[in-house]
This record gives C-alpha cells, sequence and structure tokens, in this order.
C-alpha cells in the first residue's frame, strides 16, 4: 500500500514544484520586461544630475547645473513654445472633427460610415514613415510650405483616429433612451446635443485632448518630413542627439519625461474615473 | 395664415440644410483631402522620375526596376524584412510570458503593472532610443555591468552602431506594443473557462494549452503585427544607433528625402514598404479571424 501512496505524492510533489517553476520563470522574464523597459530611461534621469569621465559617473559631482544650462538655452524654449502650439491646435482640430465624426457613425454601419472609419485608421495603422511621406509630397504639390500648419495637419492627421474611437466608445455606451427622451421632451438637436450629449461626454472628450496632446507632443517621425523652420521639441532633440551626448539632454529628457508620466497618469486616472462613471449610470 | 410663419420654416430649413452640407464636408471631405489624396499622391510619384534635379511627371516604371536591380537596396530590404521578424519573434516569446504573469496578478499590482506598461507607451519614442544608446555604448553601463561580474575583460563595442543595437533598442521599444493585446486577450477569457477545464480534470500545462493559449492567440497576433509593421519602417533607432553598419531600409527611404533628393525614387521605395505593411496587416486581420475565433 505504502508503494502507490508516495507514487502519487512524489507525482503531486513534482506538479507542484513544477508549477511553481513556470510562475517564478514567468516572474523572471516580466522582471527583465520591465527592467529592460526602465532601467536605460532612469539611468538618463540619474545622469543628469552628475558629470561623466569616460563613462563613469563622478558621484560627488551632484549638483542641478544641466537644469540651469537649460534655462539659458533660447532654442530650446523656441522648440518647447512650437511643440506646445503644435499640441493646442493638433488637439481642437481632431476635438471637433472627431466629435462630429463619432456623431455621424454612431450606429451608423453603411457603406459610406465604413469607408469613413477605415480612411481615419489608416495614418494610425501604417508605418509613420509613410504618412509622413505622402504628406510631404502632397504639401509640395500644392505648394504649401512647410511649417507650424503642416505640422498641425500632420499630427491632427495621425491622432485622429484615437481621438474618434474614445469618443465614439462613450458615445457607445450611453443609453439610447436618453436621446429619445430628449427628443420626445420637444428639444431640437442641438439642443440634444448641446445638453444631453456633450455633458456626458465630458470625461471622454478630456481623455482624448490628454491622449492626443500626449501623441502629438512626442511625435517625431511624421514632424521630421513636414517641418520647416521653427523645430518642435523633439526634433530639437533628434538634431542634438545626432551630434552626441551633452549632459543638458539629460536633464531636458528628464523633465520630459516626467511630464509624460505624469500626463499618462492623469490620463489612465480619468479612464479610471469615467469607467466609473459608466458603471454608476 | 400664408405669411410669415412658413416663411421663417423655409429659411430656417435652408440655413439647416447649409449646416448639413457643411458637416458632411467637414467629416467626409477633411479625411478625404488629408490622408486619402495625399496617398494617392505619394502613389503617383513612385511612378515620376527626377532629371537633372527636375521632377519629370511621366508614367514610368522604372524606380521599381531600378529596386529590383539594384543588388545593394534588395539586400537592405531582406535583411530589414529579417531583423523585423528576429525582433518580433523575440518580443513575442518575452511579452506572451509577461502579459501571462501580469494578468494572473490581482487587484491593485495588477492595474500598476498595467500602468507601468502603458508609461513608456506614451513616453517619447526617441528620448527611449537615446536612453537605449546611452546603455549599449563603448562606455555605457551594459559594458560596465559585464566588466562587474566578469563577463568581459574589457569594453566591448558589440553593442552599439551595428545591427544589433538596432535590434536589441527596437525589441525594447515595441515590446509594450505586444505585451498590451495579449494582455487583452487573456483578460477577456472568462475565468468560468478555466475553472471548468480543471474541474474536467485538466493539468494547468492541458489548460494553458488547449484553452488559454488558443483564446489568447488573437491578441499575439495583433501584437506580432504592430511590432512588425514598426520595426519594418522605423528609421529613428536604426539612424541613432545603427552606425554605418547597422543601414535598415527605412534609412533607405529617408536618405531619398534628405541628401539623396530623389523623391519619387523614395516614395517607390515606401509604397513597396506599403505592400508588406499591408499585407503583414491583411494576413494578421485573417489568422486573427479565421482559425481562432470559430472555435
Amino acid at each position: 500500500m505504502g508503494r502507490p501512496v508516495s507514487l502519487v505524492r512524489r507525482s503531486l510533489l513534482a506538479r507542484l514544484t513544477g508549477r511553481r517553476l513556470v510562475a517564478s520563470s514567468l516572474g523572471a522574464v516580466t522582471g527583465f520586461v520591465f527592467l529592460a523597459l526602465y532601467a536605460p530611461i532612469l539611468l538618463v534621469a540619474v545622469l543628469s544630475f552628475f558629470r561623466l569621465r569616460r563613462g563613469k559617473i563622478l558621484w560627488d559631482s551632484f549638483s542641478f547645473q544641466w537644469y540651469a544650462e537649460l534655462l539659458s538655452n533660447r532654442q530650446l524654449a523656441e522648440a518647447l513654445t512650437s511643440s506646445l502650439v503644435v499640441g493646442f491646435f493638433s488637439v481642437l482640430v481632431t476635438l471637433v472633427l472627431a466629435t462630429l465624426m463619432a456623431f455621424y457613425t454612431d450606429r451608423q454601419d453603411t457603406r459610406w460610415t465604413l469607408a469613413l472609419r477605415f480612411v481615419i485608421f489608416l495614418p494610425f495603422l501604417l508605418p509613420p514613415i509613410i504618412t509622413g511621406l505622402s504628406l510631404l509630397v502632397f504639401f509640395k504639390e500644392i505648394g504649401l510650405s512647410r511649417g507650424l500648419i503642416t505640422v498641425i495637419i500632420g499630427h491632427s492627421v495621425f491622432v485622429l483616429a484615437l481621438v474618434y474611437q474614445t469618443i465614439l466608445t462613450r458615445l457607445q455606451a450611453l443609453s439610447r433612451t436618453l436621446v429619445e427622451a430628449s427628443q420626445d421632451l420637444g428639444a431640437t438637436r442641438w439642443q440634444t446635443v448641446r445638453f444631453v450629449l456633450l455633458p456626458n461626454l465630458r470625461m471622454a472628450l478630456v481623455t482624448a485632448s490628454l491622449l492626443a496632446f500626449a501623441l502629438s507632443f512626442d511625435e517625431t517621425m511624421i514632424t521630421l518630413f513636414l517641418v520647416g523652420d521653427n523645430a518642435t521639441l523633439p526634433v530639437r532633440l533628434y538634431a542634438m542627439m545626432r551630434v552626441g551626448f551633452t549632459p543638458e539632454i539629460n536633464a531636458l529628457v528628464t523633465l520630459i519625461l516626467l511630464f509624460s508620466t505624469l500626463l499618462t497618469i492623469g490620463i489612465a486616472r480619468f479612464v479610471g474615473r469615467d469607467a466609473g462613471a459608466q458603471v454608476g449610470l | 395664415m400664408s405669411g410669415p410663419g412658413l416663411q421663417t420654416t423655409a429659411a430656417e430649413r435652408t440655413r439647416e440644410r447649409g449646416a448639413e452640407l457643411l458637416r458632411l464636408a467637414l467629416i467626409f471631405g477633411l479625411p478625404a483631402v488629408f490622408i486619402v489624396i495625399p496617398l494617392v499622391t505619394f502613389l503617383i510619384y513612385s511612378f515620376w522620375r527626377v532629371e537633372d534635379g527636375q521632377l519629370v511627371r511621366e508614367f514610368g516604371l522604372g524606380n521599381y526596376v531600378e529596386f529590383l536591380r539594384s543588388d545593394s537596396y534588395r539586400f537592405v530590404f531582406g535583411r530589414t524584412l529579417f531583423m523585423s521578424l528576429q525582433v518580433t519573434a523575440i518580443n513575442l516569446v518575452l511579452g506572451y510570458a509577461a502579459a501571462l504573469f501580469i494578468s494572473q496578478r490581482r487587484g491593485r499590482t495588477k492595474y500598476l503593472m498595467v500602468l507601468a506598461l502603458i508609461v513608456p507607451l506614451l513616453m517619447s519614442y526617441i528620448i527611449k532610443i537615446y536612453a537605449m544608446r546611452g546603455l549599449l555604448g563603448t562606455n555605457g553601463q551594459l559594458n560596465q555591468l559585464l566588466m562587474a561580474i566578469g563577463l568581459l575583460s574589457e569594453p566591448s563595442d558589440l553593442f552599439l552602431f551595428n545591427l544589433t543595437a538596432v535590434r536589441i533598442t527596437l525589441s525594447v521599444v515595441l515590446l509594450p506594443f505586444m505585451i498590451l493585446p495579449i494582455f487583452v486577450a487573456l483578460e477577456r477569457i472568462p475565468a468560468s473557462f478555466l475553472h471548468a477545464s480543471a474541474d474536467l480534470g485538466a493539468s494547468p500545462w492541458q489548460t494553458f494549452r488547449l484553452v488559454t493559449l488558443p483564446m489568447s492567440l488573437p491578441g499575439a497576433v495583433a501584437g506580432a503585427m504592430f511590432c512588425y509593421v514598426l520595426a519594418s519602417g522605423d528609421f529613428l533607432a536604426p539612424e541613432l544607433v545603427g552606425g554605418t553598419r547597422g543601414f535598415t531600409y527605412g534609412r533607405a527611404v529617408f536618405s531619398q528625402f534628405g541628401m539623396a533628393f530623389n523623391w519619387p525614387f523614395g516614395a517607390a521605395l515606401s509604397v513597396i514598404l506599403l505592400g508588406v505593411a499591408m499585407s503583414v496587416i491583411l494576413l494578421a486581420g485573417r489568422l486573427a479571424r479565421s482559425r481562432w475565433a470559430d472555435r
């Protein structure tokens, strides 16, 4: 009798250790993944406070020197302004357009709305280099010279799909009876939009704006083809990076990373609250 | 009674029709002008040519013939596609394991881990590449680490300014694109399916192979698609970490619009890339739908 029991126990033990082995190796891979994603970035942040000699960090050289030098860099200030202007107008344009499109295509699967959806998503799915190049060639043909306007158009085209999808998803989650009730009470279509739909879409609009701004603020590949003399921040960074490393870049990069991290967490909180609101409805 | 009342409604109707037309013009006109027409213009451009620095607007297949004839372009093209395949394969393995691990966490831990994946996704692409370059260089921290643990006796230049550097960098920056779709697919599997499988006597491995894996495959396909399309068209990572030895197809395209200034040829090169991207997207769509979703 003893033999089978011990056999069972042994196989159970083997299975348990096997399972633990699988779990811990999955954990190890995940740890490696997070290390690969964050180690390079954190290193840059650390390096922005120190001096380097032959790649070795001089630990006693801690200072805010590189941050102070950023403040006096005129080119960077100009690039930051360009980025903010581009971000603001891209968000504005896509919000209006995407809201119109979402209202129009909501619960309507005609051939036209499907085609529209396909076209909107093209710049998002295709390699950015294609979107950038096609706009570059197009602007050349119609004689529009490169500048902030062409960059704003490029960014709007790129983020439109995400903004549209964010608004549409919220719109589709809204109960149809809201609109019907509003119409039964004698509201015009505009009044329904103004007093019923838009207030309910507020969170989605905020989320979409933040998302669009974050994407626009970081966009580099499309921008490189469309930018004129007014470089945006990533384009200016790219030009600086091609030359080499400077501690100034590290400081700037750290600030940008901090900014986009806060932006992402902000978006996540809005999305979370929005989801909560949907459950509450 | 005929008077003003009716007239205002007529005026209102005209105004409403005007607004409706404007709305349609915005909704359909703008995407047509700024997405469809540029892509078409671009396609047409690829059939034109440049002679003595002048654009010749005549239809011809010269650019495509030049690509097919040129050994170096074909070589770079093949090498880039193969490299993208390697990057996708590495990320598929790493990404699937990580997604599986994260999906098995609970509550706050899971939420924070997902957030930690999304944060790098919205970080500036160019900054991530720059950070990788610092890590991989001869004076970089990877070399210092390998020397500290005794794997290397002197700094190696193996990790920067070659194709390996491009592979590593692309893998790292594209990892979230792989993990998130797989994670979403794993989350959609109802827990009851897994319980049912276990109740019916399946071992964890059998449950994984017969339930979890097939049901998460559409996510893996989507992740692989993103990875492949983005890797094959990228020019920033190779430009910044590739050096002269890490020349890729994306850079070949980019250089036509910079120094070489042969836009029609550059357009033709990217139309070929577009063909690859489109085929991968269509193939992914078919894979995700047909075989696995029906089960």
